[in-house]
C-alpha cells in the first residue's frame, strides 16, 4: 500500500468532541425550519392556501399608443384605431382541443390550425408565453367570446391598439408599418436603443419608413396594469383582501410623440389621384424650395393597415412576388438612368467650362459618326444648327454628344457630381441608395478597365452608368432652379411630446452655394444657371418644348422631360417601337419640373416606369401636383388665368394621344 | 487466484456505506419527481429538455461518485494545491472574460456546457483546507493568528474574486464552508471574539460601500417584503405562499398552482423547494428535510471513524458544503432568510451544482470505504 497509509488509524479520534458542535447545528436548523414549516403550512396554511387560489396579481403590460403623423396643417396621416384581440395564455388551458373547438367556430379559426398554433408556441416559448390567437376582432367576435370565457381558462379579450392608415396605399412606403419585433431584431433593437428603450418579444415596431426611423420618438413608454385573477387566471373579485397591502399601482403608459410632417396631404392625394388614374408605376416625389417635401408616392403600393392586424400570408406572397415591387420605397431606394433629364446638367457643364456660349451654334444633323459607330438623334433628320436653348428645348441628343466629346468625364463628374447625382441626399428614411455619377477613377477602379471615349456620348444623354434616384433628380433641378442654393430635402418637420412641449424641430438646411468655390474647385456662375432655366423653361413653354401641352394657367413650369432605357443602348430600337413591346421591356418616362420658372417654390419629379415617354408617362402627375400646389396656396393665380382666358380662345389643354413628334431620345 | 477475486469482489460492495448512498438516492429521486412538475405545465404531456437534461447530469453524476469512491482519496491530499491553483486560475479568467448572466460573469462557454469555477472552487477549497488543517490539533487552546494565516490566505483569495464578478452569494457560501472548517479546528477564544465584534463594526461599512444595490435591495425587502411586491420582495412573498399554500398534504403532484403558474421565477433551480412544499405539503417538507439530516448524521459517522485527519477533514468540509446549500437555499425559500441564488443540492436544476456535489458526496464515501482498509 502506499506509505501515506502510515499514519495513526486513531489520529482522527481527536475530533470526536468536535462533532457535537455538528449535532448541534442539524439540531437546531432541523427544529427552527419544520416549527417554520408548521407556521406557513399548518397555521397560516388555510389563509395562504386562499391567496394561491384567489387572489393573485398579474401583471399585463399596456401598450402605449405610438404618437401620431400629422401633415403641415395637422391633419392625420398615420393614426391609432381601439381594437380588441383574442388571446390565449397555454398554462391556465385544461384541454387545448376543447378549447380550440370552442373558440375555433367563433373566430372562424379550423380548431387543428389553432392547436397546432398553441402547441407551437408552447414547444418554443414555454408554457408561460401568451399566444394571440386574432387581432382586430369584430364586435360579434368580442360578444361571443365574453360569452364563453367562464367556461375556457386561459382565454382573455383584451383591447387593442390598432395603428390605422387612412391614407391606405398612398404613402404606404413613406410612412411604413408596423409589425410584431422578430427574434433576430430583438437583440439589435435591443444593442440600438441601449438604455433608451427595452424591447420585449411581442412588443409593435414600425418595421419600415418613417415608422422604422421614428421609433424612438413615436414609440411612448408601455404602462403596467395588475390585475388580481384566480388559478386559472380569470380576473378576480377584487374585494378579496390584498396581500400587497395599497402599495401596488398601476402605471399609465405614456403616449408616444406626435410628429408633423412638412407633407401636404391635400397634394399628397391629389398625386395619389392623378398617378392611380393613369395607373402609372413609379415614383413621385414634390418638395418645397427650401426642401421641405410636400407628397412621395411610390407604386404600385400595399396596403399598411394589413400589416397592423394579422397579415395574412398570401397577401404577403403577393407583395414580395409583384415584380414591381410594391414595399420598395421607390422615390430613394431604386435608382434609374436619367435619360434626357440629365441633359440640363451637361448644359451647365459645357456653359460653365465655356465649351459653349449661349450664342454657340452647333450643327445638329440626323446622325453623328464616332469613332466606328454612328449615333442617332430622336429626330431622323435632325435639329439643323441650334443653341443650347434649342437643344433643351427639343432635347437634341447630337448637341450633347458633341458636348460629352468635348468636355470628357472627368468634367462632367466634377460638375454632375456637385449637383447631387451619386452621393444620398440625407432625407430621415431608411436605406436610400446613392446612384452613381461615374467617372474614369471609378471605372478603373470598379472594373478594372479604362474609361471608352464612345461612353462620353452614352452618359451625356443621361444613359450608361449614371444611375440616380427620383429624389437626387428633385433635389439637382431645385438647386438648378435657385441658381446655386441646393437644399437638403426632410420630411420630419417637428416632434412634439404629448404635453406639448416641442422635442425637436427641423429647419431648411442649405448644403451648399454652388456660385461659390467647392471643394473639388469648381463653381457655377449665376449667368449659367440663367441660362438653363431659360432652355427648360422653354421645355415647358416654348413652341417645339417637348413638354409645351403640359399647361397650367396663369402658371410657367421649367423642367426636362427623359427615358430611361431598360434595354440596352441601340438607337434604332427606340423610338420606332418602345409601345409595342412586352411592358417590362419598355423604357422608363422622366419628368422632373419647378414653378414658377423664374424661381421655384415647388419643384417636382416623376418616374413613370415603362411609360416609355417622358412627357405623356411622368409629365400629367407633375402637372397635377404643381397645380394642385397653386390652387391651394395660389388660388387667386389660377382664376385669374383661367377669366381671362375664357374670352378671346378657349382652349383646354388636352393631351395628345400619341406625341412622337417630339419625342427625346 | 480464483478465490481471492472472490473475496476481493464481495468485500469492494461490503466497504461502501449503503446507508448513505441510499439517503442520496431518496433525494435524488424526490428531486427528479418534483423537477418533473416545475418543469411541465400541468397538462403538458412533452418531455422538456431540461428534465432530460437533468437526468443525463444524474448519471454522469453517479459515475462521478462511484468513480471518487473508488479512488484513494489520499491522492486527493497530494492534488489538492493544484487543483486549487488550476480552479483559481479559471476564477480570475471568469471575473476578466467569462459570459455575462443575469448581470454577473459567472461562466465560461465550453459549448456543451457553461462551466462555472466558482462552483467547483467549493471543493476546490474544501481539499486544500482538509490538507493543511490535518497538521492542526484541536487539544489545546486552537489556532492562534499565526496558524490562520494560511487559511485565511485560501479562503480569501477566491473570495475578493467572487465577489469581484459579482456573485455575493457563491462567495459568502465559500467563505461560511472555509469558515466552518476553521471553526471547527478549533480557535482561539479571543479571536473568535474579535472577529464578532469586526463583523458588527464592519457591517455598515460594507453595506456602504461593498454590496450592490440589488444585494440591498434584497435585504430591505427580506426584512420588510411589503415594500416592493412587485420588485425585490415578490420572490420572497410568492414563495411564501407556495409554500404555506401547500398546508399539511400539498396540492398534488403537478398540481401546484403557484409554481405551475408564473408567480415563482426560477422553480426549477432555487425555488424548487417551494414547489415540493407547495404540492407535498408540510408532510413532502419534513421529509425532505428529514433525508438532509439523516445524510448529515450518516456523514458525521463516517467522518468520526475515518482513518486519519484527512479523511475527517475532508468529509466535514463537504458536509458543510451540502449543509450550508441547504440551509440557505431553505431558510431563504420559507422566507426566514434573504433571496440569495443558492441552489438546494441534489433537489435543483443544474449540472455545475449536481456534479460537485456528487463528487463531494463521492469523495466523503470513498473516506468511508478506505476504513477498513489496513
Amino acid at each position: 500500500m502506499s506509505q501515506d497509509f502510515i499514519s495513526n488509524p486513531d489520529e482522527s479520534k481527536e475530533f470526536l468532541p468536535r462533532y457535537r458542535l455538528f449535532y448541534l447545528a442539524i439540531a437546531f436548523t432541523f427544529i427552527t425550519f419544520s416549527m417554520r414549516l408548521w407556521f406557513l403550512q399548518v397555521i397560516q396554511g388555510n389563509e395562504l392556501r386562499e391567496f394561491s387560489e384567489k387572489n393573485r396579481l398579474k401583471q399585463n403590460k399596456i401598450n402605449a399608443p405610438r404618437g401620431l403623423l400629422l401633415d403641415r396643417d395637422g391633419k392625420i396621416l398615420v393614426e391609432n384605431q381601439a381594437g380588441f384581440e383574442a388571446i390565449l395564455s397555454p398554462q391556465y388551458i385544461e384541454d387545448t382541443e376543447d378549447v380550440a373547438d370552442i373558440i375555433g367556430p367563433i373566430l372562424g379559426i379550423e380548431p387543428e390550425k389553432l392547436v397546432a398554433k398553441i402547441q407551437k408556441s408552447r414547444r418554443q416559448n414555454g408554457p408561460f408565453a401568451q399566444v394571440k390567437i386574432k387581432d382586430n376582432l369584430s364586435r360579434d367576435e368580442v360578444f361571443r367570446l365574453k360569452h364563453v370565457r367562464l367556461e375556457t381558462p386561459g382565454l382573455e379579450i383584451r383591447e387593442s391598439i390598432v395603428r390605422h392608415y387612412p391614407l391606405i396605399e398612398d404613402g404606404a412606403q413613406l410612412f411604413g408599418y408596423v409589425g410584431e419585433i422578430s427574434k433576430k431584431q430583438l437583440p439589435i433593437y435591443n444593442q440600438l436603443y441601449k438604455n433608451q428603450i427595452s424591447f420585449e418579444q411581442g412588443d409593435i415596431i414600425g418595421k419600415n419608413g418613417l415608422e422604422e426611423v421614428l421609433e424612438k420618438d413615436i414609440r411612448g413608454v408601455d404602462g403596467i396594469q395588475f390585475l388580481q385573477v384566480d388559478a386559472y387566471g380569470r380576473e378576480a373579485n377584487t374585494q378579496t383582501p390584498n396581500i400587497y397591502g395599497e402599495k401596488v399601482h398601476d402605471q399609465e403608459p405614456v403616449s408616444g410623440s406626435n410628429v408633423i410632417l412638412t407633407l401636404d396631404r391635400d397634394i399628397q392625394e391629389a398625386a395619389w389621384n392623378s398617378y392611380k388614374a393613369q395607373q402609372r408605376i413609379g415614383a413621385v416625389v414634390a418638395m418645397k424650395a427650401n426642401g421641405e417635401v410636400l407628397s412621395w408616392i411610390s407604386t404600385p403600393s400595399f396596403d399598411p393597415n394589413q400589416f397592423s392586424a394579422n397579415l395574412n400570408a398570401t397577401y404577403w406572397n403577393q407583395l414580395i412576388n409583384d415584380p414591381f415591387k410594391p414595399l420598395r420605397n421607390k422615390v430613394i431606394q431604386d435608382y434609374y438612368s436619367p435619360g434626357s433629364t440629365f441633359k440640363a446638367f451637361m448644359a451647365v457643364t459645357a456653359l460653365q467650362e465655356k465649351v459653349i456660349t449661349p450664342t454657340t451654334i452647333v450643327n445638329c444633323p440626323g446622325a453623328l459618326r464616332f469613332g466606328k459607330r454612328l449615333y442617332h438623334d430622336s429626330k431622323k433628320e435632325g435639329h439643323g444648327n441650334i443653341t443650347v436653348f434649342e437643344a433643351l428645348e427639343r432635347s437634341s441628343n447630337i448637341f450633347f454628344f458633341k458636348m460629352g466629346i468635348s468636355l470628357g468625364i472627368d468634367k462632367m463628374h466634377n460638375y454632375i457630381s456637385q449637383l447631387g447625382i451619386g452621393t444620398k441626399t440625407g432625407i430621415e428614411l431608411p436605406r436610400e441608395v446613392a446612384g452613381l455619377m461615374p467617372s474614369a477613377a471609378w471605372k478603373k477602379a470598379a472594373m478594372g478597365e479604362e474609361w471608352q471615349p464612345g461612353e462620353n456620348l452614352s452618359t451625356a444623354i443621361g444613359q450608361g452608368f449614371v444611375q440616380a434616384t427620383p429624389l437626387q433628380m428633385a433635389v439637382a433641378y431645385n438647386t438648378i432652379g435657385l441658381e446655386g442654393k441646393m437644399f437638403r430635402p426632410f420630411i420630419i418637420k417637428k416632434i412634439v411630446d404629448n404635453s406639448g412641449k416641442v422635442v425637436r424641430e427641423t429647419q431648411p438646411t442649405l448644403v451648399k452655394d454652388l456660385t461659390q468655390t467647392q471643394s473639388n474647385g469648381i463653381h457655377i456662375d449665376v449667368e449659367t444657371f440663367k441660362v438653363v432655366k431659360e432652355g427648360l423653361r422653354r421645355v415647358a413653354n416654348g413652341d417645339r418644348g417637348t413638354a409645351k401641352f403640359l399647361k397650367i394657367p396663369g402658371v410657367q413650369m421649367a423642367g426636362k422631360t427623359g427615358t430611361s432605357q431598360v434595354m440596352g443602348f441601340s438607337a434604332d430600337q427606340i423610338y420606332q417601337s418602345c409601345m409595342s413591346r412586352p411592358i417590362h421591356q419598355r423604357h422608363h418616362g422622366w419628368f422632373v419640373a419647378w414653378a414658377p420658372a423664374d424661381k421655384p417654390e415647388i419643384t417636382v419629379a416623376a418616374l413613370a416606369e415603362h411609360s416609355c415617354h417622358g412627357n405623356t408617362g411622368a409629365g400629367p402627375v407633375v402637372r397635377d401636383i404643381i397645380r394642385a400646389y397653386y390652387e391651394k396656396y395660389h388660388p387667386e393665380i389660377i382664376a385669374e388665368a383661367i377669366r381671362t382666358a375664357k374670352g378671346p380662345k378657349p382652349k383646354p389643354a388636352e393631351i395628345p394621344a400619341v406625341v412622337h413628334e417630339s419625342e427625346d431620345e | 487466484m480464483d478465490l481471492n477475486l472472490h473475496v476481493e469482489e464481495r468485500t469492494i460492495l461490503k466497504r461502501i456505506d449503503w446507508n448513505f448512498v441510499w439517503v442520496i438516492l431518496a433525494l435524488n429521486l424526490v428531486g427528479l419527481i418534483n423537477l418533473y412538475s416545475a418543469t411541465h405545465g400541468p397538462h403538458s404531456a412533452d418531455v422538456e429538455p431540461l428534465f432530460v437534461n437533468q437526468i443525463i447530469w444524474l448519471v454522469v453524476g453517479w459515475s462521478v461518485f462511484f468513480i471518487t469512491t473508488f479512488i484513494d482519496y489520499q491522492i486527493v491530499n497530494r492534488v489538492a494545491l493544484f487543483i486549487y491553483i488550476l480552479n483559481l486560475g479559471a476564477i480570475v479568467f471568469t471575473t476578466f472574460f467569462g459570459t455575462v448572466a443575469l448581470g454577473a460573469q459567472r461562466w465560461i462557454d465550453l459549448g456543451f456546457f457553461r462551466y462555472q469555477p466558482s462552483e467547483t472552487m467549493k471543493l476546490a477549497l474544501i481539499m486544500l483546507m482538509a490538507k493543511f488543517l490535518q497538521h492542526r490539533s484541536t487539544d489545546g487552546p486552537g489556532m492562534g493568528v499565526k496558524q490562520l494565516l494560511f487559511p485565511l490566505l485560501i479562503l480569501g483569495i477566491p473570495f475578493v474574486f467572487i465577489v469581484e464578478q459579482p456573485d455575493l452569494g457563491t462567495a459568502l457560501m465559500i467563505a461560511a464552508i472555509g469558515g466552518t472548517m476553521i471553526l471547527f479546528m478549533k480557535i482561539r477564544r479571543w479571536i473568535l471574539a474579535a472577529v464578532i465584534g469586526a463583523g458588527i463594526v464592519a457591517a455598515p461599512i460594507a453595506w456602504n460601500y461593498v454590496l450592490r444595490d440589488y444585494q440591498k435591495n434584497r435585504i430591505i425587502n427580506f426584512l420588510s417584503p411589503t415594500n416592493d411586491p412587485r420588485g425585490s420582495g415578490y420572490n420572497s412573498i410568492q414563495s411564501k405562499i407556495a409554500v404555506g399554500s401547500g398546508r399539511f398534504l400539498g396540492k398534488g403532484f403537478r398540481k401546484g398552482t403557484q409554481s405551475q403558474l408564473e408567480f415563482l421565477p426560477e422553480r426549477h433551480t432555487d425555488f424548487i423547494y417551494s414547489v415540493l412544499s407547495e404540492e407535498h405539503g408540510l408532510i413532502g417538507s419534513l421529509t425532505t428535510l428529514g433525508l438532509f439530516c439523516v445524510l448529515f448524521l450518516v456523514g458525521i459517522r463516517i467522518a468520526s471513524s475515518a482513518r486519519e485527519k484527512f479523511g475527517a477533514l475532508l468529509t466535514v468540509g463537504i458536509l458543510c458544503y451540502v449543509f450550508w446549500h441547504m440551509f440557505i437555499n431553505m431558510g431563504m425559500v420559507i422566507g426566514l432568510l434573504p433571496i440569495v441564488g443558492v441552489p438546494l443540492p441534489l433537489l435543483s436544476y443544474g449540472g455545475s451544482s449536481m456534479l460537485t456535489t456528487m463528487a463531494g458526496l463521492g469523495l466523503v464515501s470513498s473516506v468511508a470505504y478506505r476504513r477498513y482498509i489496513f
